[in-house]
């Protein structure tokens, strides 16, 4: 039987002060796991120094690591050299795009990018008047598209997609409602409802939830670390 | 004196956009003369540090800091999809 067993975190959130703090609770993890998905937020203020931080804190893990960065990875307009600085310490960093990794003879496909908001289907955002809400809606828009892209053209045993910005409503459970617009887009979930996968992980929800489901069924998790209070948890996707 | 509201949004303004926190997860209320800070954190400097911006956003009030700490702890259970 082929089974992948898909370790993952998001808003690790780290700075100087956290050196080295993260790194330790990795350890063992590839016999608990045999990919690990980081969802985003993996600074507080998207910095150099910080980028740099986070490498180190992944760098030579004995299972690939894939990542997608968050909103506070793009706060000080440094995501591009981020990228670069996790890619060098060998961390898969996916920009709306496709990744297959084979592991114990079985293909994992992961699909992912920071994702973005606009709100849940009856009550979001939508592309009308301004020219600012536009491409607020737009910016989502175009994501949803070169994630539904990607999916399309992966041939693998399973798939994820990764996202830091939720697709639904469910792990959103406990923020208040007047923010979800700004928490994730159900535009997400169609892309990946109607490409297919086995399940969606996300995070930037601080004060969500962990489980929920897409209206066409997929399981979704908020990984966040305030929510799952663990360096990561372990989904297992049993036989493709 | 401001109306709780206004108090409310300055400080979770302050959270989201002083260097020393970017905190977007804490939820601020007042209530009075009595400010609530509530959410999840992982260090405790953060949570101090928090309840200090908080602070310098709303003088005179006082600071209630019901921020839990949340420990990582070691990865539990794996969950079968
Ligand atoms: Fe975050
Ligand atoms: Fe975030």
């Amino acid at each position: 039987m082929t089974q992948t067993r898909v370790a993952a975190v998001a808003d690790i959130h780290m700075g100087e002060d956290l050196r080295g703090r993260f790194r330790p609770k990795l350890h063992g993890i590839e016999d608990r796991a045999d990919v690990l998905l980081v969802g985003g937020d993996l600074t507080r203020h998207g910095t150099i120094a910080e980028g740099r931080v986070v490498a180190d804190e992944l760098r030579d893990l004995p299972i690939p690591v894939v990542a997608v960065l968050g909103n506070h990875d793009y706060h000080s307009d440094c995501e591009q050299a981020i990228t670069a600085i996790l890619r060098d310490a060998g961390v898969v960093v996916l920009d709306d795009e496709a990744t297959i990794l084979s592991m114990n003879g079985t293909t994992l496909g992961v699909v992912g990018g920071k994702g973005f908001g606009g709100g849940f289907a009856g009550k979001c955002a939508s592309e009308f008047g301004e020219p600012e809400t536009k491409a607020f809606v737009r910016h989502t828009r175009h994501i949803a598209e070169r994630w539904r892209h990607a999916l399309s053209g992966l041939d693998s045993d399973h798939r994820v997609v990764l996202s830091h910005y939720s697709p639904v409503k469910d792990t959103l459970m406990g923020e208040p409602t007047e923010i979800y617009p700004f928490l994730g887009s159900y535009l997400l979930a169609e892309a990946a409802d109607e490409e297919g996968a086995d399940l969606i992980i996300h995070g930037h929800a601080h004060l969500g939830t962990e489980k929920g489901l897409t209206p066409g069924g997929i399981q979704v998790r908020n990984v966040a670390v305030p929510v799952i209070g663990m360096a990561y948890t372990v989904y297992r996707l049993n036989g493709a | 004196m401001d109306a709780p509201h206004y108090v409310a949004a300055r400080v979770q303004r302050a959270l989201a956009e002083d260097e020393r926190t970017v905190e977007l997860g804490i939820r601020v209320d007042v209530r009075g003369d009595k400010i609530f800070l509530r959410g999840r954190v992982s260090a405790p400097e953060r949570r101090l540090l928090i309840e200090d911006v908080a602070r310098e956003a709303a003088p005179g009030l006082s600071v209630h800091n019901e921020i839990t700490l949340v420990e990582v702890r070691e990865p539990g259970e794996e969950e079968p999809l």
